[in-house]
């Protein structure tokens, strides 16, 4: 069977120095639809890679595909349809907050799926809105959840999410992880999901990722993951006390 | 004005060049290649407009203004350094600008068809549009720079080049106009414009020169407008690469 998404020896050099690899060597294959916590100390290129597979920033080389097709090969505006990211510091376009929700919509001439906005939106902890309102009156928390809510929308095959949860309260982030969680249960929507939260990555994740020494040091269940690490790296990583800390955002 | 009138004017690029002297600028040596070339660019340009005057060559006006448009576009395509082949997107858009507002004023006989209309109301029209095809290049730069976020944003919900950049260059078109537009509400009260003078002091009515400074003002409006969004909707392309991600430009020198 063709793997839902995989990742072969991808290399990205780092910005300003062009002999050394930010990360090398990563590869990987996502057989059925699954929820993937991709985790790691900072500085290990975790956003960069997510950029990289939604087509954002280009790998210096190797090779990603969605259903054995490669990205080379896709029209890139497909390929993000298909492979979406939502970013950790989320953009607000101008305009209204339901002008930001109908993007997606307006984009591709598709009709505009105000049920499922009217169902999620209390879910989210976001039916207090006033939609009318210009989105860039938003808290940082709401313009999160409105811009994973606008991903969500396009209802894609792969969700690339860059810590999305940083900037939310307890209940806020609870509410997103259960969403997430039915959407992909009902949609079948496989998430990489970058996290700093290791309560977060054992609740929602089935597989975990782990970054380390310019590399995908570990993929493997979760389960395994957190019980018995396989690198010191990751050991080190699991017991540490600060087990929700923040990184610096990415810039874009 | 007479060739020892002329040269009394010498004066005021000595006053100039005691300033420098005097306030250590160190400005003598620009000021004194300015005085010499704007004297002769100026003299060339008298001898060659007389010439062409007096032979009315269709050809000769033709290149006259291929000429204006080429140092036009390669001038301001210095403003879009890095941008793949931007000089001849320019050229295209100050020729269709050119040949839109001829092709007006000729028509409806606003102008008469001959060289003494038609090279001084291009060579303000082409100038014009090169400073608003610079003043457009720029703010896209700018802007692209500081819109990052939320172009990449509309990229990753699948937007075409168009749809990504729209509010963008949207922006960077008002933002070239607005010189141009701001220049017409004050016409008049701030400063008299070049041609005006120039017309009044060489004896002409000056009602009659206000109305040649009318159609100047309507026509840099709309030749502002035209530049600014046919080089906009031609160019666009150039701020993504192949494969559809931005595509940053540094601002050089």
């Amino acid at each position: 069977m063709k793997p839902v998404f995989h990742m072969q020896q991808l290399r990205k050099k780092h910005e300003g120095k062009e002999n050394q690899a930010l990360f090398a060597n990563v590869t990987a294959e996502i057989a059925d639809p699954t929820v993937i916590a991709l985790l790691g100390v900072s500085g290990q290129g975790k956003s960069t890679l997510l950029r990289i597979l939604a087509s954002l920033e280009h790998a210096d080389e190797g090779d990603i595909g969605l259903h054995n097709i490669s990205q080379r090969e896709m029209d890139p505006r497909l390929w993000r349809m298909k492979v979406c990211y939502v970013a950790q510091q989320s953009v607000m376009l101008t305009g209204s907050i339901e002008h930001n929700l109908k993007t997606v919509s307006l984009l591709h001439r598709i009709p505009y799926e105000d049920k499922l906005v009217n169902h999620l939106l209390p879910r989210l902890g976001l039916d207090h809105l006033d939609l009318s309102k210009s989105a860039l009156e938003l808290s940082g928390g709401e313009k999160q959840r409105i811009s994973l809510l606008r991903a969500l929308l396009l209802h894609p095959e792969v969700l690339l999410l860059d810590e999305i949860t940083a900037s939310l309260d307890r209940s806020s982030k609870q509410m997103v992880e259960q969403v997430l969680q039915e959407w992909h249960q009902q949609e079948g929507t496989t998430m990489i999901w970058v996290t700093h939260d290791i309560e977060q990555a054992k609740q929602i994740s089935q597989t975990v990722w782990f970054m380390g020494e310019g590399t995908l040091l570990e993929n493997c269940s979760t389960e395994a993951f957190f019980e018995q690490p396989a690198t010191e790296l990751a050991r080190n990583y699991v017991q540490a006390p600060s087990v929700s800390y923040k990184e610096d955002p990415c810039p874009f | 004005m007479s060739i020892l009138a002329l040269s009394f004017t010498l004066l005021f690029v000595m006053i100039t060049m005691l300033v420098s002297v005097w306030q250590k600028l160190g400005l003598e040596r620009d000021i004194a290649v300015g005085t010499v070339r704007s004297a002769v660019q100026l003299l060339l340009v008298g001898y060659v407009l007389q010439f062409i005057f007096n032979t009315s060559n269709p050809i000769l006006i033709a290149l006259i203004l291929v000429l204006m448009i080429t140092i036009a576009s390669f001038n301001a395509g210095k403003r879009g350094a890095g941008l793949k082949g931007i000089v001849w997107k320019i050229a295209i858009a100050i020729t269709s600008t050119e040949l839109m507002m001829m092709g007006l004023l000729l028509g409806f006989r606003i102008i008469e068809a001959t060289p003494q209309y038609i090279i001084p109301i291009s060579g303000m029209t082409i100038g014009n549009a090169m400073v608003v095809s610079g003043l457009f290049l720029n703010q896209m730069r700018r802007e692209v720079s500081a819109s990052r976020g939320e172009i990449e944003t509309l990229l990753s919900l699948g937007a075409t080049a168009r749809q990504a950049i729209q509010e963008v260059m949207k922006r960077s078109v008002k933002s070239s106009m607005i010189p141009t537009i701001d220049g017409m509400k004050t016409v008049g009260l701030v400063q008299l414009p070049g041609m005006m003078t120039g017309m009044i002091v060489a004896g002409a009515n000056p009602i009659e020169a206000v109305r040649y400074q009318i159609l100047i003002v309507f026509a840099f409006t709309s030749s502002a407008a035209i530049t600014s969004i046919i080089l906009s909707l031609i160019s666009y392309r150039l701020w993504f690469t192949k494969d559809l991600r931005i595509r940053l430009i540094e601002e050089k020198g």
